[in-house]
């Protein structure tokens, strides 16, 4: 047993040794990192207390108006699921935190809208883009992560579809 | 360090769970058979006298049961298996916890409410020495536990003795729902042993006012 797991720690440590010290991003199959945020509707939320439920995470900007426009189409696609087990949480990137809550107040929305005001979350999910969808199964791992203007359309749907029909 | 170990501690069940199935695969092979042994015993024909049936039944029984109770070992020992995997998580757990925080080094704090009727939590920031060390949003849940009675470490770093400083902020609603933030801090002396502080929330009821305190455990 001793010389079964000699081997394979010596060089699992080795390897874990010279891993570059700045995280990467999160990729599609590994572990949503977890974040807590403000809302701009007041209380703080926090990923890993939805394990159980499909996340659907919108990284979003009051300045991109693709984005404004995919708010509202989350917001249908969370009053169809959220009984299905659906959480849509909305994470703005806005530099100014007060047009964030502005723009938050003016459109009202059935799920809560974070600040990401120090962008840590936006980096751990290699947000590049806006707008940029991650969806996470109920195990909390990412399974699809989407970084395009398309929009909400039937394969979007499909996904979020799969995901809520995988039992945990 | 913290990342090496994390790396470790992921992938040592894994390797584990590899050796652990290795090594039963190989327990279960049955012995190579001798160059000049017999073959096995075919089973009965369909065409087998009327006699012979009740043996055959009887014989069906005896494999049924030998299977469910090889299934009912193999069982158990994915039941050892994984009992396995969980006490060595267990003690990689406790090894990262020594080794990054050595008891000679280790600081914690600790945060605990006592009611919450006038001050509603909602983050806590640390500075030891001057120095930010963390920054911890409270969630409604988080909340409701504490004020259960819960007790949580929100902190725990390493600090050379000697004499240190440690400031609270602590912000949230106050009474009458209007934001509060409050600041406590405690000086202390870092000796040989590991150091532990509680950040106490509580209610004053005369005045009707929340009281922050950081109690040093000796």
């Amino acid at each position: 047993m001793i010389r079964c797991f000699g081997r394979p720690y010596l060089l699992v440590a080795l390897l874990a040794l010279v891993q570059p010290a700045v995280p990467a991003a999160t990729a599609v199959g590994e572990l949503a990192p977890d974040f807590a945020l403000p809302a701009a509707t007041g209380g703080n939320v926090r990923l890993s207390e939805h394990r159980g439920e499909v996340v659907l995470l919108a990284f979003w900007s009051s300045r991109c108006s693709v984005c404004t426009a995919q708010l509202s189409l989350l917001g249908d696609l969370q009053t169809t699921y959220r009984s299905a087990g659906l959480v849509t949480l909305a994470v703005s990137v806005d530099d100014d935190m007060h047009r964030a809550t502005r723009y938050a107040q003016a459109h009202p929305t059935r799920f809560p809208m974070l600040l990401d005001l120090r962008k840590g979350v936006s980096r751990a999910y290699g947000v590049e883009r806006l707008p940029t969808t991650v969806l996470i199964d109920r195990r909390g791992r990412v399974r699809f992560l989407e970084s395009d203007d398309r929009g909400i359309d039937n394969s979007y749907i499909a996904q979020v579809r799969e995901l809520l029909d995988d039992p945990l | 360090m913290r990342t090496a170990i994390r790396t470790w501690q992921r992938l040592a069940p894994v390797a584990l769970a590899l050796c652990l199935v290795t090594q039963w695969v190989r327990a279960a092979e049955p012995p190579a058979k001798p160059a000049g042994a017999p073959a096995a015993v075919a089973a009965p024909a369909t065409t087998a006298a009327p006699e012979a049936a009740p043996e055959a039944s009887a014989a069906a029984l005896t494999g049924d049961a030998t299977g469910e109770g090889s299934t009912r070992a193999l069982d158990e020992q994915i039941q050892d298996l994984k009992q396995q995997v969980v006490d060595l998580n267990k003690d990689l757990f406790v090894l990262e916890e020594e080794l990054l925080f050595p008891a000679n080094t280790q600081v914690a704090v600790f945060v605990s409410m006592d009611v919450g009727s006038f001050f509603g939590l909602d983050s806590v920031t640390l500075r030891v020495d001057n120095r930010e060390v963390i920054n911890y949003l409270y969630t409604p849940r988080e909340v409701a536990a504490l004020v259960k009675g819960g007790v949580q470490r929100l902190y725990v770093g390493n600090l050379k003795a000697g004499s240190h400083e440690l400031v609270a902020l602590f912000s949230g609603k106050g009474p009458n729902d209007r934001d509060y933030r409050r600041g406590a801090s405690i000086k202390f002396e870092k000796g040989v042993g590991a150091k532990y502080l509680e950040l106490k929330i509580s209610d004053k009821t005369r005045r009707q006012q929340p009281e922050f305190e950081i109690k040093d455990w000796e």
